[in-house]
């Protein structure tokens, strides 16, 4: 009987460190970045017009790192983010890496107010019909995708960046080449 | 109308000809609605189809189909233009899943990981019945307790005598059931080992 009991107690135990085990996997992961079915997969293509210039195509842009940030003038986490952009757009532009802001779901008044207003300088785009936010499987905004040269997704953030963050992240691909 | 008398009057001429290539006609349309199913859907059909099993990606719990919001109402849009550019349901599906992942699927796929939803409650259902069999038929092979025992009336073991003349009958011996363990009594066999324990009782000293 107690050998019996001592294997149930022991099968118990078993059962609760595998649990364990499993929910402390997740302990370590920054619950920002997004396991998206698209990193590591060649950054859907598009080409949408500027809210002051020309039209930006993607594809153009291949052989240099491109920060695609999805943001809109109502939402208050995308200005959180701003500064953030703007440090990274002022510190790598000549090092081959484009910013470029993707307006979601907003008014052409709108987007170009917060602009002006919050000293925004890196291209902005706008995405009527949200093409592009469905192509990159956007759920709100911000969200944020890092193209590396080869033109493949290399990271997926929900919600704001932080400038150390997308430094370390653009420096791994500057300093190393294209990838 | 019958068949012989419409062959006949085919025979006559043109006019029953044209009887015979309508009905012909009628029975070809009859075989292929019959075959085909339903008849296809309009666009706007496929595209409620469609949205009905993607999961609005910044709604909760509700498919694109049923969903107000801005972006539901522009994935319906793509949905309309990829019909009219030629993909097919599953293609449009597939693109939207590239995008989104899995979790864009108002049902999970039936292959993967995500698949086991579908094959799980069988397997386990599978298990359950099977170990309910085989306890169920070890408890019946069981050796049975004796008549003072909890045991149901009629399925006792075998009798260890024939009962006797009189003896209330117990029931016929079951089938497959052990025939080791303590020696059964019969009722008269039980009273007699009752009287002679009481005489023993009576003839001890004190």
């Amino acid at each position: 009987m107690t050998s019996r009991r001592t294997r149930l107690l022991a099968g118990v135990v078993a059962a609760v460190a595998v649990i364990v085990a499993f929910l402390m996997t997740g302990l370590g992961r920054d619950p920002s970045v997004f396991a998206s079915p698209l990193v590591g997969r060649e950054a859907p293509n598009f080409t949408l017009p500027q809210l002051d210039g020309p039209p930006v195509t993607l594809a153009k842009l291949r052989g240099q790192v491109v920060v695609i940030n999805f943001w809109a003038s109502w939402c208050t986490e995308c200005q959180v983010e701003q500064a953030a952009l703007d440090q990274t757009w002022q510190q790598f532009q000549d090092s081959g890496v484009v910013v470029i802001g993707v307006n979601f779901q907003d008014t052409v008044d709108a987007a170009r107010s917060y602009v002006r207003t919050d000293g925004v300088t890196y291209p902005v785009v706008e995405d009527a019909g949200s093409k592009a936010a469905l192509a990159y499987g956007l759920r709100g905004v911000p969200e944020t995708f890092v193209v590396n040269r080869s033109g493949r997704i290399v990271k997926h953030v929900i919600g704001p960046v932080g400038a150390p963050a997308l430094a370390s992240e653009i420096n791994s691909m500057v300093g190393t080449g294209a990838r | 109308m019958n068949a012989a008398g419409t062959l006949r009057r085919a025979r006559t001429g043109l006019p029953g000809l044209l009887v015979l290539i309508a009905l012909a006609a009628g029975l070809a349309t009859l075989v292929i609605v019959a075959v085909s199913g339903r008849p296809p859907a309009s666009q706007a059909q496929q595209v409620q189809q469609i949205a009905a099993g993607l999961h609005c990606p910044i709604c909760k719990d509700l498919s694109v189909a049923d969903s107000p919001a801005p972006l539901a109402q522009q994935m319906r849009q793509e949905i309309a233009q990829k019909l009219r550019a030629g993909e097919s349901a599953g293609q449009i599906r597939a693109g939207f899943v590239a995008a989104y992942g899995d979790s864009v699927l108002m049902s999970p796929p039936r292959q993967g990981v995500a698949g086991t939803v579908y094959y799980l409650p069988v397997l386990v259902l599978a298990g359950g019945l099977i170990t309910a069999f085989l306890v169920l038929r070890r408890w019946l092979r069981a050796p049975q307790p004796g008549p003072h025992g909890a045991g149901p009336p009629g399925v006792g073991p075998p009798q260890a005598s024939p009962p006797q003349a009189g003896a209330p009958r117990a029931g016929p011996p079951r089938a497959g059931a052990s025939q080791d363990g303590p020696p059964q009594l019969s009722a008269a066999q039980r009273r007699a080992v009752a009287r002679a324990v009481a005489r023993l009782r009576e003839e001890e000293p004190g």
